[in-house]
């Protein structure tokens, strides 16, 4: 009883009364919402939003179900939301509360109605198996707003998430094989459109404030919650109770709204992208000698990070290249088709699947050939390149000449970067007992 | 600024101690009458810590321990900034961020009889005085100084009120006074009400002062002087 926060009647006229000159009480301005910050963790799929000072973290985890029986061919999505009783003196651990669940319907309702997440992309097995996505949002702090910050955990969380890469196969084709982390990169979400929630705070006399912090909640007279995505669709609304508001107050905050989210859309992208950037420097970081490479050992490298970075920038491109801004398979399968062919390489040396990160020449080993084919054909003008190619064996380098004209530089690019990558790694035992030699000379082998 | 006790050799005035440390050996000060603040316990002849922080002491025999957290615990003669929370026959309940709400007797207003009680609304803010604070019991307050005049105790009307640590209001409250009031109250003319247990009131004119204010005062927590004098150059400049 004594632990709970008290609104005094000083600070109720104050916020009406400052905000009749547009002044809020953390300095901002009617329309302006809080500095965003999204991090996230070390797993694929969770994620941390701070809005101000309100906190909430978002976790997307998957697993295998039946289908509904009215839509055996699409994968589910369900929200669960979680009150931390940390998160504020008034949340009691136990049954969610009518704000919450009202919350988690808020949130579903912003990515089901949408069709945001792409659900028959989860479809298995039609009729038996499917991926149910599950996302879980726990409230850390509450400072106000916890809707806006909920969904983009939701959705920076969803962005993030990688599911197991599965097939059919076994000795009927009807046996679903689920491809451990190590064997096949997972696989990310198709996520067609970002829906943000945007809540709006209304005051006496058509006061209208956007983004409204934990005080302001407790003094505002309604509030309305409008999820619209930077295409300017509105994906839902949601105005329960409260103060009775115009159609003309209604229809500018839906623009308001719409402009609002187009910034904060352009926020999330980045966060994810620059996190994307983290793991994939992160993988080529953990396989740095991963098949004998074609380096003399005692080259010196002058690659410094500058370097590095300038070389795993270009592999992002080119994951995005491959990826493209809509994330269809159809055109994910085009583009990487081209560019086996164009590479000259046997097309069973790499095998490309679907969808895009699943390129990873780990999972298959690499092909040798391949990577001295791609690697002497890109563009790059170190000296060092030069020096190693000198010493190459007669049999591959008819093959080199055919493949400089078609190769994608941006493609060979990558593959520099991995071999450089590897030549900067740590030498292990393999390399010493290993002379590398012997390695080309093996062909076009699989592992 | 602080005396090294000389009866005890290894002194820690002014140092960091933690739950636990012994503070005092009584058995080598003799004749001495001490008083124990907050923080402090009484073990046969050690006087030992039973709160984190620094160890402070008064001339001419007071002891306590300071630290800053968002809790409050109520201390006979502290200035508190309450709510009204409900009331009753004989007392108002009020909640001053303590374990326990405290009572406000109905009659311990200046001039104060079962004629003339006043009526507050639930939510009010008052200022007001700590009268009795022992363990386990509802801590008693006062709208009255010890005289029984009313000395600005009492309601306070508009303005806003924000949270604090305790470590802020006691800084806020300090003499000197603080860099960040000093330097505000150069360029902006304000009222400002402090509590002990972490309550800040401040009143102006115009709400931007206010916002500025708080804002300011909330922010210089961490901040040494000269960042402190820095901040609110920096803030007075946004708005003018």
């Amino acid at each position: 009883m004594a632990n709970t926060w008290r609104l005094t009647l000083n600070e109720k006229n104050f916020i009406k009364t400052a905000l009749l000159s547009e002044i809020r009480l953390d300095g901002r301005k009617p329309f302006q919402f809080r500095n965003i910050i999204i991090n996230f963790g070390r797993e694929d799929g969770s994620a941390e939003v701070q809005l101000g000072q309100t906190r909430v973290m978002g976790i997307v985890t998957a697993k295998f179900v039946q289908p509904y029986r009215d839509r055996p061919n699409e994968g589910t999505l369900s929200i669960y939301a979680e009150f931390s009783p940390m998160a504020d003196p008034s949340f009691e651990a136990g049954r969610p509360g009518e704000s919450a669940v009202e919350l988690g319907r808020i949130v579903d309702r912003g990515l089901r109605e949408s069709r945001a997440v792409d659900t028959e992309s989860l479809c298995v097995v039609a009729g038996k198996l499917v991926w149910a996505i599950r996302i879980d949002i726990h409230i850390l702090d509450n400072a106000g707003n916890l809707v806006d910050a909920a969904n983009m955990a939701a959705l920076a969380a969803l962005m993030t998430f990688r599911r197991p890469e599965c097939s059919l196969g076994g000795e009927d084709g009807q046996e679903v094989i689920i491809h451990p982390l190590e064997m096949r990169d997972p696989v990310p979400l198709i996520v067609h459109h970002l829906p943000i929630a945007i809540t709006f705070g209304f005051f006496d006399e058509c006061l209208v404030v956007i983004d409204p912090t934990h005080s302001e909640e407790a003094v505002m007279a309604g509030r309305m919650i409008a999820t619209v995505n930077a295409n300017g669709d509105i994906c839902a609304i949601q105005k329960a109770g409260g103060e009775g508001v115009s159609q003309r107050v209604i229809m500018q905050c839906l623009q308001l709204a719409t402009t609002k989210a187009a910034d904060i859309t352009k926020q999330i992208k980045a966060a994810v992208e620059a996190y994307n950037k983290e793991r994939a420097l992160q993988k080529i970081k953990l396989e740095p000698t991963c098949v004998g490479t074609n380096v003399k050992e005692g080259q010196d490298q002058t690659l410094d990070d500058k370097g590095i970075s300038e070389l795993v920038g270009k592999y992002m491109e080119r994951l995005k290249l491959i990826s493209g801004e809509s994330y269809t398979s159809q055109n994910i399968n085009d583009e990487v088709e081209t560019k086996s062919l164009r590479l000259g390489t046997d097309s069973h040396g790499i095998k490309f699947s679907s969808t895009p990160l699943s390129w990873d020449p780990y999972s298959k080993g690499v092909d040798p050939e391949f990577l001295k084919a791609s690697v002497a054909s890109q563009g790059l003008s170190s000296a060092n390149k030069k020096k190693e190619w000198s010493g190459e064996e007669k049999p591959s380098e008819a093959q080199r000449p055919g493949s400089y004209k078609e190769v994608n530089p941006k493609s060979s690019a990558v593959d520099a970067s991995r071999i450089e990558m590897q030549m900067i790694g740590p030498k292990t035992l393999k390399d010493a007992v290993k002379p590398k030699n012997k390695r080309k000379k093996k062909g076009s082998s699989v592992i | 600024m602080e005396n090294k006790q000389s009866s005890s050799p290894a002194s820690f005035i002014d140092s960091t101690i933690v739950p636990g440390d012994v503070v005092l050996d009584l058995s080598s000060m003799t004749n001495q009458t001490i008083k124990l603040g907050g923080g402090l316990r009484q073990d046969c002849d050690v006087i030992s810590a039973m709160k984190a922080g620094t160890l402070r002491f008064s001339k001419p025999n007071k002891y306590w321990i300071e630290s800053s957290q968002k809790r409050y615990v109520p201390c006979v003669e502290d200035t508190v900034l309450g709510i009204v929370v409900d009331s009753k026959a004989d007392n108002f309940l009020i909640d001053i961020k303590g374990p326990t709400l405290a009572f406000l007797p109905v009659l311990a207003f200046e001039g104060g009889t079962r004629r003339n009680i006043p009526k507050f609304e639930l939510g009010t803010l008052l200022y007001l005085r700590v009268v009795k604070a022992n363990f386990g019991m509802n801590p008693e307050l006062s709208c009255t100084d010890a005289s029984g005049k009313a000395a600005e105790f009492g309601p306070l009307k508009d303005g806003y009120m924000f949270e604090t640590s305790t470590g802020l209001s006691r800084k806020l409250l300090s003499s000197p006074t603080c860099p960040v009031l000093e330097a505000l109250g150069k360029k902006l003319s304000f009222e400002i009400a402090v509590g002990l247990n972490g309550r800040v009131w401040v009143n102006a004119a115009s709400p931007d002062t206010v916002v500025v204010v708080a804002n300011a005062i909330m922010n210089s927590e961490s901040l040494s002087t000269a960042q402190q004098i820095i901040m609110v150059e920096h803030l007075l400049k946004n708005i003018q």
